[in-house]
């Protein structure tokens, strides 16, 4: 063992021991009760770190896992923020907010998520990719994260795509606290290789052949512009986090005797001691410093920003173009002129142009930008949330919007939260596209409106299209956002014309909002009924309208929102206010439904009492017979008679 | 062309502020006579009237059930229909405590230049009223309410029904087109309308019955005119008396319906219906049962001046615990009469016959509360506390003084006449004041 020191050179070792000093720290303060929550240290798998994030260029791009402060320090350097970032302190590297899991700082990306962190990283390694930087990435997993389904959907992608994109999987033999034998059938290598990504293999018990690995690997990535697997086998010396460990203490104890650094303290402990000292002193002062700090205040975290809808109105103008087409000509203009979209989903290539042709001719005017998925909701969307902090505008496509489930995870873990968990360091300007809604027959499940489960994401807009309006002015304004965009679109619609079926003696207006709120009204006298429904069920209830008035006396003011994640309230109340009935149609079921949240809010704003009704499907998965199809979606029938059963 | 009348809302009491429109009998444009009464306000306790001062084309600055601050201008009448219209229909007040946000009044402006859309419901009323379509030109939409207002009739949809707003007129009764070529309508005064709602409440679930006992009255008022002043020959006043002390016998008289429970009043207070052209009251008589029948008869008559000159106070009206309606100045000898509001029961008097020398006595009472073999021993102890009051002995017939005509009943002398020979040589009567002088 003594030729340790000649072939692992000592800046190599200080670099690993000041990783392991830092963590001893975080335990030390956390058992003094100065750690908010809770610390996983890699103590032990530090040559992981180096290896990898250790010899990577400035330019590439680290994604990491809830054991990341190793990697962290090994790529950025960055022990103060780091420090200052578990003690809660503004100065830390994301303000306090993310604390140990969470942390984001010049091209290093951590996120407490197994498994959904590798498609992200294969976004943004996708970017640089689009961008031909030269820059790679890699993303640490854990051999846990082998049970992950996302990290299978990306291995998939990245080969197929040649994605220069390096996983690292480090296998210490525990997911938590359960031993692999429990978890994991199979080779891990073997896995990668099936994919036909390039697996290399190394452990931090000789951390020079790691580095010499690692460094092979990452060339490998880099002139290759391919992705590889690498498993680097390790243990950690100490619990998965604070006193959650019951492995075997004979079985520790051998490792803490083969553990490099422990090898290195035993044989040369003059050195050991040096650097150990050094290493002390500024951790030490670094704490001092950070405990005199102030810790990051709620204003400069969130600002409640109340929304006020515009009431100047105008009439809306008709557009003798189906929904489709304008899709279809708003995408085909930012493919071509905007260098920063990116058009991604399954079965988009032309000349099929994806299931309802709102791809149609993309792959054509610019193949590069354009990416036709195999079917993997998860690396649909996560690969977009890549895509995004990278810099890119990517359009998601989920063919049916059922299917915005599988994709659950990128939304609201990930698009979601970035922003503010990396203390408003990156912006995920992600938009992911679906259509919903039933009336066509496709069933179970390719019909629901499952837009009451979209609207109550943090920093998510979701948007429900409609065919009042130009879909390419609305898609300018999402184009526009920084934040993610959900755009639930119809499948019914696509076909419709825009504004084309107004009844006679109403009239269409539409407010001055960035995403105008339509209403329609009778075009002279006061209205005594109002209506609100979105989405396909807007065009729906136009149809019924006329009817409305002729059967129940009641002359209907229909509104229609489409940023259906901030509801007009303001603009439902003060018309609720003169007719004193209100009924909200919605295409998803009742319960927990987006009418109830539209309830609360007047409720809390309207000094009046007024009769409400809310009408939407039952609660069963939408029939593909079309006689039930259209008792369980709400229809003109139903609707006309529980408006006289609730009003007249 | 001129403005020849403006009319403000009234302040009437002190603590009302706001007025609320409850009547609006015309139609802007439409032509109104002086004398009209074009609307009418609600206070808390009363309504208030306002007639056209002379004649002219009306205009509405108001809508009806909304609520109206102190001075504002809610009408306005023209010399000619031209000028009608050219103000803005004032919103109403946002102070108003009852009414703050209705819905708005059906108010359609013709502006529309398209073809009119009718809904079933205005076309079904469109021809039972065999209007022609073409008076809605210039509307977009004609609903019900739309021909319900062209038609000078009350909204009916346009109320939504507001929990904790809604006004306490819950029974309200279904309304019934009427024909108008064969049926004149008359719209319903609130005064009516409240006097409806009034009598529903007991009558309206039809669980009353009445009793009829008839009352043996002759030569009563020879004993009774003694101790009345005023109203000499009335029975009025002695039948007040003696219902306020059997009240306190049959106390289920004396309560009402209360839903699951009877309520049972702790105090008596006979009221007595009126209706002189003010609209029909019933005024209460503080204690009842604790008055002298003079105290009665004064009580009864400073009431009655108070409602002719309109100085009835709110506790003149309230809390009456058992009414009696007198008819007997009409000549109604057998009626049946309808209990009040929070009342178990009401009494009638009819007019005396006079060949018999009797007066029925009806009373209706609320079976929910008592039935009739009380009522029936209540009537019948009435009665005959009444008939008590005729003299004891025979009362010869025909007694009447030979000079002045004046008859035994009417004579207050307490003496009685004297049998006297005539200078024509007849047997006859004499009164005391004939023969004594005055």
């Amino acid at each position: 063992m003594l030729k340790i020191q000649s072939e692992v050179n000592h800046k190599t070792i200080k670099e690993a021991l000041r990783i392991r000093k830092v963590e001893e720290k975080f335990l030390e303060l956390f058992s003094l009760g100065k750690l908010n929550g809770t610390v996983h240290t890699c103590v032990g798998q530090e040559f992981s770190a180096i290896a990898f994030a250790g010899q990577l260029k400035k330019k590439d791009f680290i994604f990491s896992n809830h054991r990341c402060h190793g990697h962290y320090i090994a790529f950025t350097g960055d022990v103060r923020g780091l420090l200052a970032e578990l003690l809660g302190k503004a100065t830390g590297t994301c303000g306090g907010i993310g604390s140990s899991q969470h942390l984001c700082h010049n091209n290093f990306y951590s996120n407490g998520i197994q498994g959904g962190i590798v498609p992200v990283a294969a976004g943004y390694a996708l970017g640089n990719k689009l961008k031909d930087n030269g820059a790679i990435g890699v993303v640490f997993i854990g051999d846990g994260t082998l049970g992950e389904g996302a990290l299978y959907e990306t291995m998939n992608i990245i080969s197929k795509w040649e994605i220069p994109l390096m996983i690292v999987c480090e296998n210490n033999f525990y997911a938590q606290s359960t031993p692999q034998n429990v978890n994991l059938a199979g080779d891990i290598n073997a896995r990668a290789e099936a994919f036909g990504i390039k697996a290399f293999k190394g452990d931090t018990w000789d951390p020079s052949l790691l580095m010499s690995k690692a460094q092979e690997a990452i060339n490998y990535v880099r002139e290759e512009s391919k992705p590889a697997f690498f498993l680097v086998e390790t243990y950690r010396l100490n619990a998965h986090s604070k006193g959650d460990d019951d492995r075997d203490e004979e079985e520790v104890n051998n490792y803490k005797d083969k553990d490099f650094l422990n090898v290195f303290r035993k044989e040369s402990p003059s050195y050991y001691q040096i650097y150990n000292d050094a290493i002390d002193v500024e951790i030490n002062d670094f704490v001092e410093q950070i405990m005199r700090e102030h810790e990051t205040d709620f204003n400069d975290y969130h600002e409640n920003n109340q929304t006020v809808s515009s009431n100047e109105w105008q009439p809306v103008e008709s557009i003798s173009k189906r929904q489709v087409e304008l899709l279809n000509e708003f995408f085909k203009d930012k493919i071509a002129n905007d260098e920063r979209t990116v058009f991604i989903g399954e079965d988009i290539l032309s000349p099929y142009g994806g299931a309802f042709k709102v791809a149609k001719d993309l792959s054509f005017i610019k193949p590069d930008r354009v990416f036709s998925t195999p079917i993997s909701e998860a690396a649909i969307s996560g690969i977009s949330n890549g895509l995004a902090l990278n810099g890119f505008k990517p359009f998601a496509e989920i063919m049916f919007g059922d299917f915005i489930t599988l994709a659950f995870d990128q939304i609201v873990n990930h698009a979601s939260k970035f922003h503010h968990m990396f203390n408003k360091k990156v912006n995920c300007p992600v938009v992911i596209r679906t259509p919903m809604g039933a009336r066509r027959g496709y069933g179970p499940t390719h019909s629901q409106t499952l837009d009451k489960f979209l609207i109550g994401i943090d920093n998510v807009k979701t948007l429900s299209l409609n065919t009042l309006l130009d879909p390419k002015i609305v898609y300018e304004q999402v184009f526009k956002e920084e934040h993610p965009v959900l755009v639930l679109e119809n499948k019914v619609d696509y076909g419709k014309k825009i504004a084309q079926n107004i009844p006679a003696n109403f009239k269409c207006e539409k407010n001055a909002d960035e995403y105008p709120v339509v209403r329609i009204k009778p075009a002279v006298s006061e209205p005594t009924l109002t209506i609100v429904a979105w989405g396909g069920m807007s065009e729906f209830v136009i149809s019924c309208l006329e009817s409305i008035f002729l059967e129940t006396d009641l002359k209907p003011e229909l509104i229609v929102p489409i940023l259906i994640s901030d509801l007009p309230v303001d603009l439902v109340l003060s018309s609720v206010e003169e007719t004193g009935r209100l009924v909200i149609i919605e295409e998803g079921s009742q319960y927990g439904g987006i009418g109830g949240e539209l309830l609360a809010s007047l409720a809390e704003k309207s000094e009046v009492a007024f009769k409400v009704k809310r009408i939407a499907a039952h609660p069963v998965p939408i029939p593909a017979v079309k006689s039930l199809e259209n008792i369980v979606i709400p229809d003109k029938i139903r609707i006309i008679k529980e408006i006289k059963e609730s009003f007249i | 062309m001129a403005l020849v009348q403006e009319i403000a809302v009234p302040l009437i009491a002190v603590n009302d502020t706001t007025l609320t429109i409850v009547e609006m009998n015309f139609s802007s444009g439409q032509q109104v006579r002086k004398g009209d009464t074009v609307i009418t306000f609600e206070t808390s306790k009363t309504t208030y009237a306002v007639e056209a001062e002379a004649e002219g084309y009306i205009e509405y600055l108001c809508e009806l059930n909304k609520d109206y601050e102190v001075n504002d201008i809610v009408v306005k009448i023209f010399s000619s229909v031209e000028e009608v219209k050219t103000t803005p229909t004032k919103k109403a007040s946002i102070n108003g405590s009852a009414a703050k946000k209705q819905v708005a009044a059906a108010k359609t402006e013709r502006q529309w230049s398209g073809e009119t859309v009718f809904s079933h419901k205005a076309l079904e009323l469109i021809e039972q009223k065999q209007l022609n379509k073409e008076v809605f030109h210039g509307y977009d939409f004609v609903g019900k309410d739309d021909v319900n207002i062209y038609l000078g009739l009350p909204i009916e949809t346009k109320q939504v029904k507001q929990k904790g707003l809604a006004k306490a007129h819950d029974n309200q009764p279904k309304v019934i087109a009427v024909d108008t070529a064969k049926a004149a309508q008359q719209k319903l005064s609130s005064n009516k309308k409240r006097e409806i709602s009034y009598l529903s409440d007991v009558q309206a679930p039809g669980l009353t019955s009445t009793l009829y006992t008839a009352v043996e009255v002759d030569n009563i008022f020879v004993n009774l005119n003694q101790s009345l002043k005023t109203l000499k020959n009335s029975l009025l006043p002695i039948v007040i008396y003696e219902t306020g002390r059997l009240l306190k016998k049959y106390p289920s008289l004396n309560g009402y319906f209360a839903g699951d429970s009877i309520a049972i009043f702790n105090d008596v207070k006979v009221g007595f219906a009126i209706d002189i052209e003010k609209g029909l009251k019933v005024l209460g008589l503080e204690q009842t049962n604790k008055l002298t029948v003079p105290e009665i008869e004064e009580r009864i008559l400073s009431l009655s001046n108070d409602y002719i000159d309109d100085k009835l106070k709110i506790e003149d009206l309230s809390d009456i615990t058992f009414t009696i309606t007198d008819l007997s100045g009409l000549d109604v000898t057998f009626f049946k009469p309808l209990v009040n509001m929070q009342n178990s029961a009401i009494l009638g008097i009819g007019a005396i016959d006079t060949k018999l020398q009797r007066c029925t006595l009806a009373l209706t009472f609320d079976h929910r509360v008592t039935e009739g073999k009380l009522v029936g021993e209540f009537l019948t102890e009435l009665k005959k506390r009444i008939e008590s009051y005729r003299p004891k002995g025979i009362v010869p017939k025909n007694v009447t003084c030979f000079k002045c005509l004046k008859d035994l009943a009417e004579d207050t002398s307490g003496i009685g006449f004297v049998k006297c020979i005539t200078p024509q040589g007849e047997e006859a009567y004499i009164c005391q004041s004939c023969i004594a002088g005055f």
